[in-house]
């Protein structure tokens, strides 16, 4: 028996039709009948057992409660098709080793093992991948927060600010890659120069290091260009956390006598807490993902020293033909993003403030 | 009643969405020959109209090259008709791979290829070895060893199309602002430090003029110069072999010769546009690279240089490593009668390898076409016959011929020399340890076998 929304007291004409249905027959949708002057002529005054009444109301009952599928095909189908059955698939393929030449060999889970054991750069890719996700997050945050705040004050010339910090977030990042392998350049780079001026100002020799070169000094290079690319577009998500914070609070504060920190850390901070949690999160995962950067800029390199989870995917399933180990890495991956995710999501409720809560 | 044939409309526009994803994996991608199925009942007898697919990277002038190469053949063989398939190096084996795995007969005809023998392995390439007996076809004008590099279990499996023959490229105005004579033929290493230690200009701790650029990469020259190898077997290796002493030889000579500043770190030169960039800048005075730099620098009417022989080490005997990519022929060809006509034209004197050789794209394979106008006609460089000397010394050994080298390469071998080429280690540092991840992955993946 099927019963279609809340019933209107309203609805009085539903009321009575619902009283002439015959045998306790719901005679369909109630809204919908009584909205629509096309309804057939059968439904409004119904005859007792008239095949044609039945059949209308067979179907009309059927398209009911199918319909709604109906609308939802074209993205189920793509879902299904494109997003589904991949994911499967690449769990099932994380227990073949596969070329894509030769038929698959089912091998279990001998290459989560050979990942976690006896890989000779899971453990170096791993590493880089937490290097880069937790230099840059806290920073990224930061940055994007204080230009947010910077930018919020309603001074001269914020638009012009705004688009110049938005600018990278627009740029491509295979061009932006280029120009930077040339700002990191040790020898002929602006930034090298820069530093070694800036030491020549203050009367020191300093040799600032061959960034791209170095494993040591290669990962932040590409730290740097991650976040020049993209604390503008965090900012602007920040820029609009501050916009909803209501002046009165700061207005009362005021009264009180808070200083413009107090207004910070009691007002400011408490009321983006929901844009930090999603910028949280979302840097986080977006980090876990860092590919092209390392791609264009180090191709991995020097010695591995670049190399993310998401590269050394890339590496192995379309460099070396490892598919299947492809998939594992894709998989353990997914395990790490799921389970800081997870984390944050449960530990939000002791540092995110919803306005609504506190009411 | 409209929304009766509202469903019957939405019915239908998912049918059709279906109807057009559905037989993308099962139809012939659009490159794939259409007329291949009807030749297939008919063998390529002569004058039978045949449509044959040509897979090849390279850049879309390269690409001209090729179709051109396709026009001169169906000049003689009117019934031939190309389709090509086309990809730049990135996406071309990931695109192949990607058909092998789905739709093995969209597989051009006839392919361009490389590593052949990891391929041959897998059983997707046609054995040669049955068409080159029966047709009389002469391996013997190959250089001496560049088949073994197409060869799997005994029996060749491709052709190639060029060999790896390195020269020293050097810009004359530089040597001469040095104050330095030319390289020569004969120039040993010492010979090379000596004019290095001259080309260097620096500024403080800084270079500002190299004199050599050479990509990391081809730290088997050297190696093989001073007599190692890095494998004990290329096909089927039991172990690591560069911690020997004639192979740490050559890799502290490379090393020795980025950690003084006389080459361009390996990084540095890639991130600087390569070797052929840097050098026509003036940023490097030398660079030991292939013949394929000729027609690039013969473009530039500023630059004047020559070739030379690539220094070899006082007492050793000259080296290079051989490989380059060969023309094969896919096992699901249905026209492999009519492939295998056009390959034997296109590799081979007046034919394909002529023609390639003439526009300066390769260095050629056959020894015959190296020693004719074909190469040694061009003025510029004037020492062309530099690039014989290498390749009648090539031997295997820059590559291996295993279906898990790429990844042995790419994981282990490369990362850990590019500690070397980026100064952070030395190879008595580095080279044992990685003898010992190489004879891991050897022993993780069955090798010997």
């Amino acid at each position: 028996m099927e019963h279609e929304g809340p019933k209107g007291v309203k609805d009085t004409k539903h009321e009575t039709r619902e009283v002439r249905g015959r045998e306790g027959i719901s005679t369909g949708p109630s809204r919908l009948r009584a909205s629509r002057a096309s309804a057939p002529s059968a439904l409004r005054d119904p005859e007792p057992r008239n095949p044609a009444y039945e059949r209308r109301l067979r179907w009309y009952r059927w398209q009911r409660r199918y319909e709604g599928y109906f609308f939802l095909a074209p993205n189920i189908t793509g879902f299904l098709l494109f997003t589904a059955f991949p994911v499967i698939a690449s769990l099932a393929l994380s227990m073949f080793r596969w070329d894509l030449l030769t038929p698959p060999v089912y091998v279990g889970a001998a290459q989560f093992r050979e990942l976690l054991f006896t890989d000779p750069q899971f453990a170096r890719v791993a590493l880089n991948t937490f290097y880069f996700t937790f230099g840059t997050v806290p920073l990224r945050v930061i940055l994007s927060l204080a230009l947010a705040l910077a930018l919020n004050q309603g001074l001269r010339g914020t638009t012009a600010y705004r688009v110049v910090y938005f600018m990278p977030v627009v740029t491509s990042l295979v061009a932006a890659a280029l120009v930077f392998q040339w700002i990191f350049n040790g020898n002929f780079g602006i930034l090298n120069t820069f530093l070694r001026n800036l030491g020549d100002l203050f009367g020191l020799r300093i040799s600032p290091p061959d960034w791209l070169n170095s494993t040591r000094w290669s990962m932040p290079a590409v730290m740097i260009l991650n976040l020049w690319k993209n604390v503008g577009f965090t900012m602007v998500i920040y820029l609009a956390g501050l916009q909803a914070v209501p002046q009165e609070l700061y207005e009362a504060a005021e009264v009180d006598g808070g200083g413009a920190w107090a207004k910070f850390r009691h007002i400011t901070l408490p009321m983006v807490s929901p844009t930090t949690f999603f910028v949280v999160i979302m840097s986080l995962i977006w980090a876990f993902q860092v590919f092209e950067e390392a791609y264009i800029m180090t191709k991995g390199g020097p010695a591995f020293a670049t190399t993310t989870l998401v590269y050394y995917i890339y590496l192995n399933a379309f460099r070396w033909s490892r598919m299947g180990k492809a998939a594992a890495l894709a998989w353990l991956l997914f395990a790490v993003i799921f389970i800081f995710t997870f984390f944050q999501v449960r530990m939000q409720r002791r540092w995110v403030h919803y306005e609504a809560e506190r009411e | 009643m409209s929304r009766r044939y509202l469903y019957l409309l939405s019915a239908l526009v998912i049918m059709a969405v279906i109807a057009s994803c559905a037989p993308v994996p099962t139809a012939p991608a659009p490159e794939a020959p259409a007329a291949a199925p009807a030749s297939a009942e008919q063998p390529a007898a002569e004058g039978a109209p045949v449509t044959l697919t040509w897979g090849f990277w390279g850049s879309p002038e390269e690409k001209a090259s090729h179709e051109r190469v396709a026009e001169e053949y169906m000049k003689t063989h009117p019934n031939v008709k190309f389709e090509y398939f086309f990809a730049p190096w990135d996406e071309y084996f990931t695109t192949l791979k990607t058909r092998w795995a789905g739709d093995p007969a969209s597989i051009p005809d006839v392919l361009f290829l490389w590593p052949t023998p990891s391929y041959a392995a897998t059983g997707v390439l046609e054995n040669l070895q049955p068409y080159i007996e029966k047709s009389g076809y002469d391996l013997s004008d190959y250089w001496p060893y560049l088949l073994d590099s197409a060869r799997y279990e005994g029996s060749v499996y491709g052709l190639p199309r060029d060999i790896e023959a390195h020269a020293l490229y050097y810009n004359k105005k530089l040597f001469d602002e040095a104050g330095l004579a030319y390289p020569t033929d004969d120039w040993t290493w010492d010979d090379l430090v000596a004019a290095a230690e001259k080309l260097t200009k620096r500024d403080g701790d800084r270079v500002t003029q190299y004199a050599l650029g050479m990509e990391g990469g081809k730290w088997a020259l050297w190696v093989g110069q001073a007599g190692g190898i890095m494998l004990d077997d290329l096909t089927n290796p039991s172990k690591c072999t560069l911690d020997t002493p004639e192979a740490m030889k050559g890799l502290q000579f490379f090393y020795d010769l980025m950690d003084k500043g006389y080459a361009m770190r390996s990084a540095t030169l890639g991130q600087q546009g390569g070797d052929a960039a840097v050098f026509e800048t003036g940023q490097v005075a030398m660079i030991i690279q292939n013949s394929s730099r000729v027609p690039v620098f013969n473009a530039n009417s500023n630059l004047d240089y020559d070739v030379a022989a690539v220094p070899v080490m006082a007492g050793g005997k000259r080296y290079d490593f051989n490989g380059g990519a060969a023309w094969v022929i896919s096992a699901r060809s249905d026209n492999k009668e009519a492939a295998w006509e056009f390959l034997s034209w296109l590799q081979s004197k007046g034919g394909g390898e002529s023609m390639y050789t003439r526009n300066g794209e390769i260095f050629p394979a056959l020894r015959s076409v190296a020693n004719s106008d074909d190469f040694l006609a061009s003025p510029k460089p004037a020492n062309r016959k530099a690039f014989l000397l290498a390749a009648e010394a090539a031997q295997p050994g820059g590559f291996a011929y295993f279906p898990e080298w790429d990844e042995l390469s790419g994981s282990i071998i490369g990362p850990q020399l590019d500690r070397l080429w980026a100064g952070e280690a030395t190879p008595a540092e580095v080279v044992p340890e990685l003898c010992k991840a190489v004879n891991q992955f050897l022993v993780n993946n069955g090798y010997p076998k």
